[in-house]
């Protein structure tokens, strides 16, 4: 290091020269990234920018013609591993790496590392089904990450509107390929996490070739995507094509279109089926209502409810048949005493004087009714009654003698 | 009958059950039993006013779907 200050500072060219110094001891070394620009000068030499497949750096790196004709014709974005020497410009005061050897990464060793991070990805529990979270049944709002202008976009828009017309967007354009892809898609993802509002988050992307779908199996993107809270849906590509995006998704969509059924209801099918429900209920609430009627209508058809005039009734019949008993018993009584009168009438019959009377006999009686039985016991000149057979006399005594007028007196049978 | 208004559906029903029973007992007087059929009457009404009127909610609920109703 230099001594430098205010008053003692050291000139460009020590600065220059010491970070050349510097840097020429670096030996070179292997770094992997994808192209992102190629610039072919008219010289020797070709210029390109190496781009970080997750991160928004890039280096300028400087290659020989002759070095770059051993990978070409290379694709766009073309995934490549140079081994590189860093150099220093002393003129300029520029850093560039300049390129010995050049590589393109292959599809077989991009698949390799890829299942290679799915079995780290694997062990660590990010696939696993207890991570998974259940899609809502109605989202606030769904938050939609996609290309600008794609069909997948149409797709989804126009399927989750035709099945519930009221749906609300979030959509998030952004790069959805290159190496813009992942930094990009992971923004969008990071801002719609952060919207409460947004209930599940839709990643899609149409079919492409392998390497244009490599952003969706970014370990970053992934983690990322795994780490949200919010149910994320993926549908990337096609049927075959399986990013590991897919694997942390909460829903695997296979299309577009099948992503947009997911996350909203179709409102006809709802419809039906509160319609269903609701017959259901009225249906259940009507035969509830039945079997009560029935019961009721089967309480009031009782006898005692349906003729109330059986209280009545039984009552009197009941008083019916005591008052018969009473009439009856009554007769017999009456019968009873009818026949007793008679005996004792003819009774009575039999122990009258007329008989007596008839015979010839009379009885004397005073005025009082007095029964005389002794000659003696009345004055001369008494008023007295003479009971005959038939009538009665009277008269008034003139004399009496004990003796003499016994005969003529009363007599008793 | 206001104060009958209170009687739940269920009440008035039990107790309906409650006076058919003990009408077809016989073991009331005639003035209880005068009392217990009046009472009886009057609950079958109660009853009935509450099942009229449930039917008569779920009918206006189903303006559409006549067809096995009744």
């Amino acid at each position: 290091m230099f001594e430098t200050s205010s008053e003692n500072p050291a000139p460009v060219r020590v600065v220059t020269e010491a970070i050349k110094d510097y840097l020429d001891r670096l030996g070179p070394i292997w770094i992997e990234g994808e192209i992102s620009e190629l610039n072919e000068r008219s010289g020797g030499m070709a210029f390109m920018r190496l781009r970080d497949t997750s991160a928004d750096m890039s280096l300028s790196v400087m290659c020989y013609k002759n070095v770059l004709a051993t990978v070409q014709p290379l694709p766009a974005n073309a995934r490549v591993v140079i081994y590189a020497k860093p150099s220093w410009y002393t003129k300029s005061g520029t850093l560039t790496m300049s390129v010995k050897e050049i590589r393109q990464v292959g599809v077989g060793e991009l698949l390799a590392r890829l299942e290679e991070l799915k079995s780290l990805l694997a062990t660590e529990g990010l696939f696993s089904a207890d991570q998974k979270v259940g899609l809502p049944r109605l989202p606030r709002k769904v938050g939609l990450i996609c290309g600008r202008n794609t069909d997948a976009e149409k797709d989804v828009v126009e399927n989750a509107r035709r099945r519930w017309p009221a749906v609300e967007f979030e959509i998030r354009e952004v790069a959805v390929q290159g190496s813009a892809a992942v930094v990009e898609v992971s923004a969008a993802l990071r801002e719609l996490e952060a919207n409460i509002e947004v209930d599940v988050i839709i990643i899609t992307r149409g079919g492409g070739s392998f390497e244009d779908l490599l952003p969706f199996s970014d370990e970053s993107l992934v983690r990322l995507a795994a780490s949200c809270a919010t149910p994320i849906v993926s549908a990337i590509g096609h049927e075959k094509d399986s990013p590991l995006l897919d694997l942390v998704a909460d829903y695997r969509a296979s299309t577009p279109t099948d992503a947009a059924k997911k996350v909203v209801p179709d409102i006809a099918q709802e419809i039906a089926d509160i319609e269903l429900l609701r017959n259901r209920i009225l249906r259940r609430l009507e035969s509830s209502l039945d079997y009560q009627s029935a019961q009721i209508a089967q309480l009031i058809s009782r006898p005692v409810m349906k003729d109330p005039m059986v209280i009545v009734t039984t009552r009197f019949e009941a008083t019916q048949s005591y008052r018969q008993r009473a009439a009856l018993a009554f007769a017999g009584i009456l019968d009873r005493e009818k026949r007793e009168l008679k005996q004792v009438r003819a009774h009575l019959r039999s122990l009258s004087p007329q008989s007596t009377l008839d015979r010839g006999y009379s009885v004397v009686q005073l005025d009082g009714g007095e029964i005389l039985r002794d000659a003696a016991a009345v004055a001369v000149g008494t008023h007295i009654q003479i009971r005959l057979a038939k009538g009665q006399i009277g008269a008034v005594t003139e004399k009496s003698s004990r003796a003499a007028a016994a005969k003529p007196d009363n007599t008793e049978k | 009958m206001a104060a009958e208004k209170k009687l739940s559906y269920e009440q008035a029903r039990d107790e309906l059950d409650e006076i058919v029973q003990s009408l077809e007992s016989g073991s009331a007087t005639l003035e209880e039993s005068l009392a217990l059929w009046e009472r009886g009457e009057e609950l079958a009404k109660i009853c009935g006013q509450w099942l009229d009127g449930a039917k008569a909610k779920i009918a206006a609920a189903r303006p559409v779907a006549k067809n096995e109703s009744e």
